[in-house]
């Protein structure tokens, strides 16, 4: 009797177990920087989703978000940030992760990024990023070091200045089991 | 019957099973078009319940030969991709193809994205270009308007007042025509630039917008009052009747302008935030004084 409840205990649990494989991304901030001689500014977006699949001790991660959900509180510059990254006929930015399963625990982990944005496909290696885990949950914290001409994006001017060619993206996301 | 006849009967058997055998092959690939090398496929009999599987090569073909005929559940499976099932029927001794196109685990549509969020739109790109070359040029216009612009305020000074002569004022109204056509042209390309629906205005556009229902009409005020002051003042006339607010609605008006053009420059960052408490400051004071101004104007 004690050997079938095992068994049945054992079978309930495996869907479970095969869960333990998959996450959701909960909630999210993605931050992006440019600075000009007379401005620093910031687009905020909380709108990505995510989610994540981890199969023979590798882990993928896919995080997508609408370009023109990145909000500066200036609808000027946002429509001008729309314009020069194409955002109306590219109109997600597409984060592909790819991290060691072992890594998901550690303080710090480096991960592979394949980023589509502007209509261009870049690659990030080794972007270092800091975990902390909470109860099943992961928070990620780091910052992409993208530039304007990785994605062949006309730096913007004004007053025929024109902002500078880093403009990185702080990350941070809370994932959970899926 | 001896051992090697029985052998004989046997391979003879199989040869002629083999014969009457059915093949099924493809190609797996993503919804894409490209390959999945290494995708497994499992082919397993309704019938009987055996199944025979094969892996895909780097250019994602697979073979199963030597099925029997019958109906099949083949699923078709590759790490990283949603799983699919079709049933075929096969006939025997005919070569089948059933090719299958795997949906990635993740996906944009795994995501939830509806597919009008992902897709792009030229013509809507089309449209934020064309508003900002429009808006560029806007800016660019904008900038240089300011040089006649405070030119002419300048120049105002000598242009009025019983001592000035004719030259003076005749260069007071060509800097104050010029200053009219670039303005003219600046508000053109900030009015036809073409406008985003569903956009709701925040930041310091708002107040650069605001500040144009002063200098706008301010602008044109501005020339009419001077052609009338200029007309008076030409006749040996003292300048009389509205015509005397010529100077104050000038500098309203660029007051309006340079507020308008470091609303949408200069607003953030250390110089931004020197110059943002210089403008509040400015305002401040406008404010206090603005009310004063036209109860004294209105008196007779």
């Amino acid at each position: 009797m004690r050997k079938w409840l095992g068994v049945a205990v054992l079978a309930l649990a495996a869907p479970a177990l095969a869960q333990a494989g998959s996450w959701q991304l909960l909630r999210s901030t993605l931050i992006y920087h440019v600075v000009h001689p007379l401005h620093h500014a910031e687009g905020v977006s909380h709108a990505a989703r995510g989610k994540g699949v981890c199969q023979a001790g590798t882990c993928n991660f896919l995080v997508a978000a609408p370009v023109n959900s990145f909000q500066s509180g200036d609808t000027n510059r946002d429509l001008h940030m729309l314009q020069v990254t194409r955002g109306a006929q590219y109109p997600m930015v597409v984060v592909r992760v790819t991290v060691p399963q072992s890594a998901l625990h550690s303080g710090t982990l480096k991960a592979n990024l394949e980023v589509q944005f502007a209509g261009q496909d870049v690659h990030y290696n080794q972007v270092p990023f800091q975990v902390a885990a909470k109860g099943p949950d992961l928070t990620l914290s780091g910052t992409i070091p993208a530039t304007l001409t990785d994605f062949k994006i006309t730096p913007p001017e004004l007053l025929m200045m024109p902002i500078r060619n880093q403009i990185p993206v702080t990350v941070q996301m809370t994932w959970g089991p899926g | 019957m001896d051992i090697g006849k029985i052998a004989c009967v046997a391979a003879l058997a199989a040869g002629l099973a083999w014969g009457q055998a059915a093949t099924l092959h493809g190609k797996v690939a993503e919804s894409s078009g490209a390959a999945i090398a290494n995708a497994q496929v499992e082919a397993t009999s309704v019938a009987t319940g055996m199944a025979q599987r094969a892996r895909c090569d780097d250019a994602g073909d697979y073979s199963l030969p030597g099925l029997a005929a019958g109906r099949y559940m083949v699923t078709f499976s590759a790490p990283g991709f949603t799983s699919r099932s079709r049933q075929v029927t096969l006939t025997a001794g005919a070569e089948h193809e059933l090719d299958a196109a795997l949906t990635p685990l993740l996906s944009l549509a795994s995501l939830g994205f509806p597919s009008s969020e992902t897709q792009g739109n030229a013509k809507e790109q089309a449209l934020l270009n064309r508003r900002s070359h429009m808006l560029h040029i806007h800016q660019d216009l904008g900038l240089i308007t300011m040089i006649p612009l405070v030119a002419t305020v300048v120049s105002g000074g000598f242009a009025g007042g019983r001592a000035s002569h004719t030259g003076k004022r005749e260069l007071h109204a060509i800097l104050g025509t010029t200053t009219a056509a670039l303005y003219g042209a600046t508000a053109y390309y900030a009015i036809a630039a073409p406008k985003i629906k569903g956009v709701k205005k925040k930041g310091p556009i708002r107040l650069h917008e605001a500040m144009a229902w002063i200098h706008m009409p301010g602008m044109i005020l501005t020339p009419i009052l001077g052609a009338m002051a200029y007309s008076q003042r030409s006749k040996g006339e003292r300048v009389h009747g509205i015509a005397r607010l010529h100077g104050e609605v000038a500098i309203i008006t660029l007051a309006a302008y340079t507020i308008a053009l470091l609303s949408v420059t200069v607003h953030s960052g250390p110089v931004g935030h020197a110059a943002s408490h210089s403008l509040h400051a400015a305002l401040h004071l406008f404010g206090r004084r603005k009310p004063v101004a036209p109860v004294e104007g209105a008196r007779p």
